[in-house]
C-alpha cells in the first residue's frame, strides 16, 4: 500500500479449512485487485488441516501458505498468520475470510486509519451503516447484539460487530497476537482485550458477501453455546488486568 | 465404623498404593502425579486403621454418619483434583499449539529453500 513515500508491507491472513470450493476464487480476486489497482498485498494461506483438496490447490497454483499439521480451529490458525506476518516484517496484517464473505475492495479503507496512525486495529463492520447486503439469522444478530453489551460492560467501549472476522491490525498488535491469541472465540476476546491494553479500535462500515459455499464455523445451533461463552471470556476479561507488549 | 468398612478402606487403600506403583514403574505417570496418589492411598489407609481419629473429626464437622463424612472427604480430593487436571489440560493446549504453528510454519520454510535450490 502506498502512502507518499512509504510502502507499507501489507500481509492479508486468509485462514482455510475445508475450502476447496473457494480458495482459489478468493486469491485470484485478490491477485487481479492487486494487478488492476497496483497494489501490493501479500497472501499466506493458513491451510488448517482440510481433509479434502484444499492443501493440492493451493500447492497446485502456487499459492502462498502454510500446511498446519493438525487442525488447530480458527484462533490457532490466525495466530499462524500473525506469527507468519511478525516473522516477516509485515507493517499490516488483515484477517480475510477463505470463504468469499469478504470483499478485497474494502481492504484500502480499513487499513487507511492503520497507516494514517489513527488506530491500532480497525475492525470491518457490517451493523454501523446500511451499505451491507449481509443476511444475517435473526438469532445471529440478536446473539451479537448482546455480546456487544458485554463487550460494552468489560471495555466501556462500544463495539457493533464483534464478531467480524474481516479486521486490519497495526504492526503492534501483530506482535501481541503472535505471543498470545485465544483459541476459541477469538475476534470478541482480542478486541475486548485491546481496549482493555487502551489500543484504539475503530469501526468502519463495509459490505460482506454470503458465504459462496462451504459450511460456516457457526453454525446455528451452537449460537446459543457460543453467546454464553463469549459472554463469560468477556466478563473474564473485565476482571483481569492486562498490559502491553513492550518489546517489537 | 463398623468392621467390615475398616477393611474395605484397608484393602481399597493398599490396592491404590500397588496400583500406583505399577504405573510408575510402568513410567505412564510422572512422579509429581504419583505422589499425589500415594498421599490419597495413604488417607484411605488411615481411615481404615484409626477410625476414632476421623470419627472425632467427623463428628465435629457436623456429619452424623462416618460414611457421610468420608464420601464428603473424598468428593472434595476428587473436585480438587479435576480441577487442577483442567488447569494443567488448557496449559497442554497452549504448548501443544505453539508447538504446531511452528513446526508448520518451520517445515514451510524448509519447503521453500528446498525448492529455491
Amino acid at each position: 500500500m502506498k502512502t507518499g513515500d512509504v510502502m507499507e508491507k501489507v500481509l492479508l491472513i486468509i485462514p482455510a479449512y475445508n475450502e476447496e470450493e473457494n480458495i482459489l476464487k478468493t486469491c485470484i480476486k485478490i491477485k487481479e485487485y492487486n494487478k488492476k489497482h497496483k497494489t501490493n498485498y501479500d497472501i499466506i494461506v493458513i491451510n488448517d488441516g482440510s481433509t479434502d483438496k484444499t492443501k493440492k490447490i493451493l500447492e497446485d497454483n502456487n499459492i502462498p501458505h502454510i500446511n498446519l499439521i493438525h487442525n488447530l480451529g480458527i484462533g490457532g490458525g490466525v495466530q499462524t498468520g500473525y506469527k507468519y506476518a511478525y516473522y516477516h516484517n509485515y507493517d499490516i496484517a488483515v484477517q480475510y475470510d477463505g470463504d468469499g464473505q469478504h470483499n478485497i475492495r474494502y481492504v484500502e479503507k480499513i487499513i487507511k486509519p492503520i497507516i494514517d496512525q489513527e488506530a491500532d486495529m480497525v475492525i470491518g463492520s457490517r451493523f454501523i451503516s446500511k451499505i451491507d447486503t449481509f443476511q444475517s439469522t435473526f438469532a445471529r444478530r440478536i446473539g451479537i447484539r448482546i455480546i456487544s453489551m458485554f463487550m460494552k460492560f468489560a471495555t466501556h467501549k462500544k463495539i457493533y460487530d464483534t464478531t467480524s472476522g474481516f479486521r486490519a491490525c497495526s504492526k503492534e498488535i501483530i506482535y501481541d497476537f503472535s505471543l498470545s491469541y485465544p483459541s476459541e472465540y477469538p475476534e470478541p476476546i482480542t478486541t475486548a482485550e485491546l481496549l482493555k491494553k487502551k489500543y484504539r479500535i475503530k469501526e468502519i462500515p463495509v459490505e460482506m458477501n454470503e458465504r459462496q459455499g462451504g459450511v460456516s464455523s457457526i453454525r446455528y445451533w451452537k449460537n446459543i453455546y457460543y453467546m454464553l461463552n463469549v459472554c463469560l471470556a468477556l466478563l473474564a476479561v473485565k476482571i483481569r488486568r492486562y498490559k502491553r507488549c513492550q518489546k517489537i | 465404623m463398623s468392621k467390615n468398612l475398616t477393611l474395605t478402606l484397608i484393602i481399597v487403600g493398599l490396592a491404590l498404593i500397588i496400583l500406583t506403583t505399577f504405573i510408575l514403574k510402568k513410567g505412564r505417570i510422572s512422579e509429581k502425579h504419583a505422589l499425589l496418589w500415594y498421599a490419597m492411598s495413604i488417607l484411605i489407609l488411615l481411615l481404615g486403621i484409626i477410625p476414632n481419629v476421623f470419627t472425632v473429626i467427623s463428628k465435629q464437622l457436623g456429619f452424623y454418619v462416618m460414611s457421610s463424612f468420608i464420601i464428603g472427604v473424598f468428593i472434595g480430593i476428587l473436585i480438587i483434583i479435576t480441577m487442577a487436571l483442567t488447569v494443567m489440560i488448557a496449559g497442554q493446549k497452549k504448548k501443544t499449539t505453539l508447538l504446531i504453528q511452528e513446526v508448520s510454519i518451520l517445515k514451510e520454510e524448509v519447503e521453500n529453500l528446498k525448492k529455491s535450490r
